[in-house]
């Protein structure tokens, strides 16, 4: 359990300590623009407004007075929720998603919104409509995305913890692009009311943070069913694995190739699992491969369903100076508030969605899913755990020189897996290379979260979470690290 | 890449129209080309055989329903002063007409 009485439970509570706290994530922010709004005094407001629950614990609740980062395609009340995209850049949202309400009512206090490739829709934050975010262990690469901006924001000490929302890695990308932590929950698990829906059926709101027992934390107070989200379910923890040896799968890569620095962490990696007495056992995906494409059908056939009510009609950004008629309005409207990104998925998921395309392409994609589950279940049969990478290659350049939007697509193939099957996985910093940070991941079977944090807290036995050295330093009363020098 | 047929352009435009886009020439163009790449990318799914499997829809395979019950929503202003264009409690748009 983490201290009370630590620095992050009071820096909201002291307002000498909050300014020089606030004035130091400020100064960091200028460089790698992680937040797209930063209010602490509008989350404290919005927590007067959360009653909490009667009855006391015993003790100081561990999340009390602590300051988070909320991703902007989750809703906080008087925050904006411009999801980043331009089509959005004035919205207020008049409601908390379930998940902040239920922090809010722990104590935890949202203070800002993280930037994200426009409504979750890219693997580097350089999607969004308001600039991009650059990782803080080297500036001229990007933190990952789509919530690039939390794990960002995180990695550099400004918040201990951030929200993010996984669809097909988003959450784990990211935090393993800036070495830390990043939690996808099994599908369900947490209420996505408040989060703006991609692809609903693909998911899940996650949390990013440098400590385990931070996310456990957090996980903890966020889970469980929500009348507003009929996709939720009453949290049931998986079986615990009662003192025998973890038995971890490892599934061959086959045809995937890495980038040596990736596949040097990978060796690592299981090396190290090794020397915790973990057991490695080959398993087979054979439907691995096939799934990036299976993903990405089912998730922009989801995304042209759910962004077509961004019409400019009700909220967001009109067209300006238009006197057509609303059909034409709403051409307009879209067309210059979306980002080109967001176009191409909104495109495309139309496009497969078509009667006569149906059956060739969203159809086929969904009974794709089905074999990836079973195999997962299979698989699941034999091992605890399945390690797999989180992606191909390291943090990438930003800009042209960096990974083009195809290539980025096709990457996603560690990730997307959990999503297509609805399991719980987490990323973990699982190496250093020329100073940048590769991470790995778990996957588990349902409602298998504990078992993956445990996992994580051991590998951290041999190695630990790296030190970014531009970060604030909580035990330095939120001031610069002193090495950082930038 | 060389040149899209016309078939091809005619189904992107008609895609375009399906989801409410307007596209320039210059974004017709740049889309086409992306657009055609991954619908070649997605043809890579022929390869695998589905028979036998059903389609997930949706990963929850129960139905929960809420009691129907009404309850106090917060207040519209709030929701309202997201309008980009408001008349008293009215949302303004162009005649339909």
């Amino acid at each position: 359990m983490m201290e009370a009485n630590t620095f992050w439970n009071t820096v909201l509570t002291d307002p000498l300590r909050q300014e020089s706290w606030l004035s130091s994530v400020r100064e960091v922010d200028r460089k790698i623009h992680a937040f797209l709004q930063i209010d602490p005094e509008l989350g404290l407001a919005a927590c007067k407004q959360t009653p909490t629950p009667q009855g006391k614990t015993d003790g100081i609740d561990p999340l009390q007075g602590i300051p988070f980062a909320v991703k902007d395609n989750i809703a906080v009340q008087g925050f904006k929720l411009t999801c980043g995209s331009k089509l959005l850049k004035d919205f207020l949202s008049p409601y908390s998603a379930t998940v902040v309400q239920r922090l809010m009512e722990r104590g935890a206090v949202p203070i800002g919104k993280t930037n994200l490739d426009e409504f979750g829709m890219g693997s580097s934050t350089q999607n969004s409509g308001f600039g991009m975010s650059y990782n803080p262990w080297n500036l001229e690469r990007v933190p990952g995305g789509s919530s690039g901006g939390s794990a960002a924001a995180v990695a550099a000490g400004l918040v201990p913890f951030a929200l993010g929302s996984d669809t097909g890695g988003s959450v784990r990308q990211p935090a393993a692009f800036c070495g830390v932590y990043g939690l996808k929950p099994t599908y369900g698990a947490v209420s996505r009311f408040g989060l703006v829906a991609y692809a609903s059926s693909l998911e899940v709101i996650g949390v990013i943070s440098r400590r385990i027992d931070t996310i456990r934390n957090v996980f903890q107070a966020m889970r469980g069913q929500d009348p507003r989200d009929h996709s939720s379910v009453a949290y049931q923890q998986a079986a615990e694995l009662k003192g025998r040896r973890l038995t971890v799968g490892v599934p061959a890569l086959g045809s995937i190739s890495l980038e040596e620095e990736v596949r040097g962490a990978w060796e690592k990696t299981r090396e190290g699992l090794k020397q915790l007495g973990v057991v490695l056992k080959a398993i087979e995906l054979p439907s691995l491969e096939y799934l990036v494409s299976a993903y990405y059908v089912i998730a922009c056939a989801e995304a042209s369903a759910n962004l077509a009510r961004f019409d400019g009609i009700r909220y967001g950004s009109r067209a300006v100076g238009f006197t057509g008629n609303p059909e034409q309005l709403v051409r307009l409207s879209r067309s210059r508030g979306l980002g080109d990104e967001v176009k191409l998925r909104i495109l495309l998921g139309t496009y497969v969605l078509r009667s006569g395309f149906q059956d060739q392409y969203y159809l086929r994609a969904q009974r794709i899913r089905t074999a990836i589950r079973r195999e997962f279940v299979e698989a699941f049969s034999g091992v605890d755990l399945i390690l797999m990478p989180v992606y191909p290659c390291a943090p990438f350049r930003c800009g042209s020189e960096g990974l083009d939007p195809f290539a980025q697509k096709l990457s996603d193939i560690f990730t997307c897996s959990a999503n297509m099957a609805g399991l719980p996985a987490v990323s973990f910093p699982a190496a250093l290379e020329n100073g940048l940070p590769i991470g790995m991941q778990f996957l588990g079977p349902p409602f298998a979260e504990e078992r993956l944090l445990r996992a994580c807290e051991r590998f951290a036995e041999v190695i630990p979470v790296p030190d970014c050295p531009l970060a604030l330093r909580a035990d330095s009363g939120g001031g610069k690290s002193p090495r950082a020098g930038r | 890449m060389g040149c899209i047929d016309s078939m091809e352009r005619e189904e992107l435009d008609t895609t375009a129209q399906l989801a409410r886009l307007e596209l320039s020439e210059e974004e017709t163009r740049r889309f086409e080309q992306a657009v055609f790449q991954m619908l070649e990318y997605f043809s890579k799914m022929r390869e695998f055989d589905v028979e036998g499997l059903p389609p997930t829809a949706q990963l929850k395979q129960n139905n929960t329903t809420r009691a129907d019950r009404t309850s106090e929503q917060q207040d519209s202003a709030s929701i309202l002063n997201n309008a980009p264009e408001l008349e008293d409690r009215f949302i303004v748009i162009p005649n339909v007409l």
